[in-house]
């Protein structure tokens, strides 16, 4: 039952295992789910294991359950699902057998061919067994829990299911801010902040530590064991320079912005540029890049080991990057194209990297950004691209 | 509206309320005999529902706090070595030296399987523990069992337990662990949910001043640019401040007052943003 419900929350990205699939059968089985509502709790407590899926999960659902009739699964459909079990039993036999409540060893003695025919009538089995009329949800369960079986062990909730149904809870997406599809979210400071601390310096272990050494020693019984710690290292500088021109950037400049500030105190020191599109022969140290400027060949001066991490979508059109005079500003035209000015930067600071905002996979579609790529190695803007950036950051080259 | 009754009795008396769907889940967890895995912003009552179980079904609770140094044994068992070197010394116990089962201690999953009655096992935060543990210890819930090495013994569970997990990760827990587990995530209580919440706390608490300390929260929760928001805990512990206050009046809520602003913003950048904000709700 459902197949069609499963397929579609596995094709919109949901990972969904066949396994969890079973266990929904099971529940329904138990009479543990009596209504749509019930079906929409008990599928998703089941089947989705994270709440980045949920709003996607609340998507599908409303779509499969709005004023639908429920329909029986055709024989393709069942060995559909047959062949999805049988993929399940190779990588985790023991359990998928539990799942089906069937002994493995059983099941190991079947050849594959046998054991698709197996699942198959397994699940004929399961669909017939459930509807009694054209009902898909079990009506007549003996549930021990729930609100309308009654057993002395079960929880229960009051209050009747209330005035929304499933599908109309399911539209209200309330999970939306959850879904983890998008860039860096106001949520997800806190857990960006812990990838930023990582941002520490590590020397060599090249200091030899007496004390331990001497008890290592004794505790080794005679034998000499010396001990080791890490040379302190000063603590990292970090140069952010930020895009802060043109409304696409704008909902990431304060995110970023308090994101560094907040990890400032593990930093020596933190400097803030701005710029708009890409670098040309300044950068701004205020935000409205009019009153300090600060000249691109300055950086020179700065330490090579300094972090330098741009964050713009890097997204323009072509020439304000190839173009000699490619500013949009006429007063920063000066002869040079910008992309001149990144590859100088990139060759500055061994420790550059770009953020950018917009996912990856729509950076092959804009050739700026393919541009930039060459130069710089390019992170998402996500709490995944932001560990990896700074595990860059980190390697020794 | 004996059900509604039924709900009343049971809030106050576990100082949990537990919404609809949320129980729900747990029904369905129990009878499918699956760890459910709650995960949530701090201060969303993912301990306290393992706490609410107990009591409402009349389980005992074990807690399992774990820890990141922790090892998958030290929950399972203790192989007390000291205690026997010192029987075998000094010999003035009533255990016998030689036998090593005398020295073996049940750790907090080792008591839930040894337990005549089902329990309520909760493994809090296990987000803190390393993927080896995690999955190892899943493991061990699966099959409701393990061996202690050294007297060459299987411990199977007499009961199986209702295993409540907790994490606070937003980072997803591996894949083979999320297999085994159902799953849950508490979103932020919605304004009519703490209202509830509050009530809970304190009973006898005016209308008035609970209504206004839930929209101030709200809208201090809206705040830009901070990094731990105020949380179910802080607004608790906020309202116990402003009651204890003699000098407080409600009016001063409305008027866009805010005291003991320290009680919800802990961290002191945290803080300073809250106050350029709340310097703004005055008008």
């Amino acid at each position: 039952m459902f197949v069609d419900f499963f397929y579609m929350l596995k094709k919109v990205g949901i990972p969904v295992s066949p396994t969890s699939f079973l266990r929904l059968h099971a529940a329904l089985k138990m009479g543990l789910i009596n209504s749509i509502d019930d079906l929409y709790v008990g599928a998703r407590t089941i089947l989705v294991k994270s709440e980045r899926y949920f709003d996607l999960y609340d998507q599908v659902f409303a779509h499969r359950f709005h004023g639908i009739e429920f329909k029986d699964p055709d024989e393709f459909e069942l060995s559909e699902v047959a062949r999805a079990l049988l993929e399940e039993w190779l990588k985790d036999p023991q359990g998928l057998a539990h799942a089906l409540g069937v002994n493995e060893e059983e099941l190991l003695k079947l050849t594959p061919d046998e054991l698709i025919q197996y699942f198959l009538e397994r699940l004929k089995e399961q669909t017939e067994a459930h509807h009694g009329g054209n009902r898909w949800i079990g009506t007549r369960g003996t549930s021990p829990v729930g609100h309308s079986g009654y057993h002395p062990g079960g929880m229960r909730v009051g209050g009747a299911s209330g005035n929304k149904s499933a599908v109309k809870v399911a539209l209200e997406r309330r999970y939306r801010d959850y879904s983890q599809e998008g860039p860096l979210t106001e949520s997800q400071m806190g857990e960006a902040l812990k990838r930023l601390r990582n941002m520490v310096p590590v020397g060599p272990k090249d200091k030899v530590n007496i004390d331990k050494t001497v008890y290592a020693t004794m505790k080794n019984g005679g034998e000499i064991e010396i001990v080791f710690d890490r040379s302190m290292r000063d603590r990292l500088k970090v140069v952010l320079a930020i895009d802060n021109g043109g409304w696409s950037m704008d909902p990431y400049i304060d995110l970023v912005q308090t994101l560094f500030n907040y990890a400032r105190a593990q930093f020596k020191d933190l400097k803030t540029f701005f710029f708009h599109n890409t670098i040309y022969d300044y950068l701004w140290e205020d935000p409205p890049r009019r009153y300090k400027p600060y000249p691109v060949d300055q950086l020179i001066h700065l330490d090579p080991e300094t972090r330098f991490v741009i964050v713009g979508d890097a997204s323009m059109a072509p020439y304000e990057l190839m173009a000699r005079d490619g500013s949009i500003y006429v007063e920063e035209r000066s002869g040079r194209p910008s992309i001149e000015r990144l590859k100088f930067v990139a060759a500055t600071f061994r420790h550059a990297i770009w953020i950018n905002p917009r996912l990856a996979d729509e950076w092959p579609h804009t050739p700026t950004i393919n541009y930039i790529r060459e130069i710089f190695p390019m992170f998402e803007l996500t709490l995944d691209g932001l560990e990896k950036a700074v595990s860059h950051m980190m390697l020794k080259h | 509206m004996g059900q509604l009754n039924d709900l009343r009795k049971f809030t106050g008396a576990s100082k949990y309320v537990l919404d609809e769907e949320l129980a729900k889940i747990v029904n369905i967890s129990m009878a499918l005999e699956l760890p459910l895995l709650v995960k949530g912003e701090p201060g969303t009552g993912k301990t306290m529902l393992a706490h609410a179980i107990a009591e409402a079904l009349g389980m005992r609770l074990i807690v399992l706090n774990v820890k990141s140094s922790m090892k998958l044994v030290d929950a399972l068992y203790q192989y007390d070595t000291l205690t026997r070197l010192n029987d075998s010394r000094f010999g003035d116990s009533k255990r016998d030296v030689s036998k090593i089962e005398d020295y073996i201690r049940m750790g907090k999953i080792g008591q839930a399987f040894v337990s005549e009655e089902r329990v309520v096992l909760l493994i809090d935060e296990i987000d803190k523990a390393d993927t080896d543990f995690q999955d190892d210890m899943l493991d061990v819930l699966d099959q409701m069992e393990f061996d202690i090495i050294e007297i060459d013994k299987t411990i199977k569970a007499k009961k199986r337990p209702v295993v409540i997990i907790t994490s606070n990760a937003k980072k997803d827990l591996s894949d083979p662990f999320l297999g085994r587990c159902n799953f849950h995530h508490i979103a932020f209580p919605e304004p009519e949910m703490m209202k509830r919440i509050v009530q809970v706390h304190f009973p006898d608490i005016d209308r008035e001043l609970m209504e206004s300390a839930v929209r101030t929260f709200y809208r201090l929760r809206e705040i830009k640019g901070v990094e731990k928001k105020p949380s179910t805990r802080e607004l608790v512990n906020w309202i116990r401040a402003l009651r204890a206050d003699p000098e407080f009046r409600v009016r001063d809520l409305i008027k866009g007052e805010v005291p003991y602003l320290g009680v919800l913003f802990k961290k002191s950048p945290d803080y300073a943003v809250a106050q350029a904000s709340v310097a703004r709700f005055k008008v």
